[in-house]
């Protein structure tokens, strides 16, 4: 313990000398917000598995190695292979590079039909769009005792701010791009996203990370997502970091009257992969659909906690996420749902579905209900299984063989996830990424 | 084409098999025929290569190729095919997209040109549609809701675009009404040739009242009892299979 603290010294002492250079310092507000951030960063320090929300996952990879911090858009080329990445969605883009936008490799969106697009630390030199930030950033995400979110409010130096007026139907999804460059030193991007959908809007928001193997990195994201009545909003997380890379995700979607929330989570990369995803269904049937796929092999570890807080009657949210594990693979699904008193005609069902290729591989999934409404629907199911040998010996009696065959079951067991994708560019990558972690992960075995 | 001396399967100790002999010639029409428990099922799980089956013989090949240790992919690739008594679903997985690895693997493996997706739809179309299968079948995935009578067909329709040499089908016709019966009975016999053989393992005697077969066996108790021509059927319709329950000699 004593050990992390002084981590967290650490980080004190980087954060007083960095706090002038951080974007928005001077306003009061934020000034207070960084300042309660750091300390309460200090005071929790990083997690141990002694907590429940931790039990699982050792972040300890994390806490012993010391990341910095930087200010400036690094110099570092990305390298071809990301281009692809970067360039698969057409459509308006931003890219941070260790956490700074990178103009080069951004894309304006090319018609102003009022999509907002741009750099929170550029908006936060603008007076009124400053103030209009105050209400997102003013207050932690629903997680006051997640240090990585604290870590993140004290530190963020950009990110994206996206708002989308009210009836607007944006066309083609909206990417941002967060790429950690390896560039000589192990560095901790905490990048900052708000989004705010108005009323009746509609759009869909790709964020994509990738990283450049060689060198330890960190990406501790934080996405707000703030969606107005009847809004619809299409979100993907698509996470392809390299084994050399630490990857904390928290996203917080907040859900008006009727309004309509997708979220697809896919997890192929990191080393370790912990994403928060809190969903707050605060108006009358209002929607979500969560859905997730990861893959682990060798010795990575992948924690998706999700909660979904039904506040308001008539609501509805669909969940189910899919493991895939291999190797020394590690796997951990924490679903919360709570119905609030208030939350009558609830109707939710959480689906955790996991596919084991090894002895060694673990998954830990556990539901987690709160239900203090009388009148409601709410089901869940866990599930943890292995190639069906009958389906294995079904192919083969067809002629195909044991690794086709393999192939062909656990492309089927994706399927269910991958054919919910709206958006075309990412069915089609997802359904790659898999196969390529089918043969890389054939290779480790 | 087939030769079996004295084969054996056991599973968990137990065995189901005890000293089976059966010769199939190319061009013939095999039935065989038993109560339940006679081992019928196991006898088409062990000739396709199941593993979870203990498996001696003094002979057990496939033209020319011996079985006993060879992996079912192989086994298939070199003209064996067995449909299932009870189809397995996929879910997630097209039945085209299916079909077409099967196809292809096979094709690979006589050295034939493999199918693209685009020419292997029309393929695949024609050949449900001469067997009066809805295309809609394809776009499913694999078995995944099929009615009973919809499995079984789908199997047919495997064994049609596979080709096999050597067809095994498991009570292909259990759980079929008289309509599909007679579907799958002509799938059936759409695909008698000179060059291939065909084994019809069955309980009842009704399918072969539209597939005529050239042998009729009787497996009791892991082995065959009595083999005859078609009229053994009719008269194991009238009789049951009770009386040749006796316990019979069995070479250990």
């Amino acid at each position: 313990m004593s050990a992390l603290l002084a981590e967290q010294n650490i980080y004190a002492t980087a954060f007083s000398e960095i706090v002038d250079r951080l974007p928005g310092r001077g306003l009061d507000w934020l000034d207070h917000l960084r300042k309660g951030s750091i300390e309460r960063f200090v005071q929790l320090g990083f997690p141990t598995t002694r907590l429940e929300d931790w039990k699982y996952t050792n972040v300890s990879p994390i806490a012993r190695r010391t990341f910095h911090h930087v200010l400036s858009p690094s110099r570092t080329q990305v390298a071809d292979s990301m281009r692809s990445q970067v360039d698969l969605v057409p459509g308006p883009r931003l890219v941070f590079v260790d956490g700074i936008l990178d103009r080069s490799l951004s894309l304006k969106p090319d018609c102003d039909g009022g999509l907002k697009l741009c750099s929170i630390a550029e908006s936060l030199r603008d007076p009124q769009q400053a103030a209009a930030l105050e209400r997102h950033l003013g207050r932690y995400p629903g997680l006051p005792d997640h240090a990585f979110v604290a870590w993140n409010t004290a530190f963020f130096a950009d990110g994206a701010y996206i708002e989308i007026p009210a009836g607007e139907v944006v066309m083609r999804p909206i990417h941002l791009v967060f790429i950690s460059s390896g560039a000589g030193q192990p560095i901790a991007a905490h990048p900052r996203n708000v989004i705010v959908v108005g009323d009746g809007a509609r759009a869909a928001l790709v964020e994509t990370f990738l990283s450049v193997p060689g060198q330890a990195s960190l990406t501790n994201a934080v996405t707000g997502i703030v969606a107005g009545a009847n809004a619809a909003v299409d979100y993907y997380q698509m996470e392809c970091e390299s084994t050399d890379s630490f990857h904390v995700a928290t996203v917080n979607a907040s859900l008006a009257r009727n309004a309509d929330f997708t979220s697809h989570t896919f997890s192929f990369g990191a080393a370790l992969t912990r994403n928060d995803l809190v969903v707050t269904l605060d108006g009358e049937g209002a929607q979500c659909r969560l859905d997730g796929l990861f893959l682990v092999e060798g010795d990575r570890l992948v924690d998706n906690h999700t909660e979904i807080d039904h506040r308001q009657p008539h609501a509805t949210s669909r969940e189910l996420y899919k493991g895939i594990l291999s190797g020394y693979g590690q796997g951990v699904f924490n679903g919360a749902i709570i119905v609030r008193k208030d939350a009558q005609k609830t109707d939710a069902v959480q689906h955790s579905k996991n596919l084991l290729l090894s002895d060694h591989a673990q998954i830990n999934t556990k539901p987690q209900l709160e239900i203090r409404a009388n009148d409601v629907r709410c089901a869940h199911g866990a599930s943890i299984g292995q190639l069906d040998q009958e389906s294995m010996f079904y192919l083969k009696t067809r002629g195909i063989d044991s690794r086709a065959a393999r192939q062909m079951l656990i492309r089927g067991f994706a399927a269910e996830i991958l054919d919910g994708i709206r958006v075309p560019d990412i069915r089609r990558q997802s359904a790659d990424l898999l196969d390529a972690w089918f043969e890389s992960s054939l290779e480790a075995a | 084409m087939l030769r079996i001396r004295n084969l054996h399967a056991s599973i968990d100790g137990r065995e189901i098999l005890r000293g089976l002999s059966l010769g199939v010639q190319a061009g013939e029409v095999h039935a065989i025929m038993g109560p339940n428990g006679s081992g019928k099922s196991t006898f088409a799980q062990v000739l396709a290569g199941r593993d979870i089956y203990k498996v001696a013989a003094d002979e057990l090949s496939f033209d020319g190729h011996d079985l006993i240790g060879m992996a079912p992919e192989l086994r298939a690739r070199s003209g064996l095919f067995l449909a299932f008594q009870y189809p397995v679903e996929i879910p997630g997985v097209s039945n085209l997209y299916f079909l077409r690895s099967a196809v292809n693997s096979v094709r690979k493996h006589r050295g034939l040109p493999e199918f693209d997706a685009v020419d292997f739809i029309s393929v695949a179309k024609h050949c449900a549609a001469q067997f009066g299968l809805d295309d809609a079948m394809l776009k499913r995935a694999v078995n995944e809701g099929f009615s009973g009578g919809e499995k079984k067909r789908n199997e047919i329709l495997q064994m049609m675009l596979l080709e096999p040499r050597l067809a095994i089908l498991d009570e292909t016709d259990s759980g079929l009404d008289i309509d599909a019966l007679k579907v799958v009975a002509r799938g059936i016999n759409a695909m008698r040739r000179p060059g291939r053989a065909i084994v019809l393992v069955t309980h009842y005697q009704r399918l072969l009242d539209y597939v005529e077969p050239d042998q009729v066996h009787v497996l009791v108790g892991g082995s065959i009892v009595r083999s005859g021509t078609k009229e053994l059927a009719l008269e194991l319709e009238q009789r049951g299979y009770s009386w040749l329950e006796q316990p019979v000699a069995v070479e250990t």
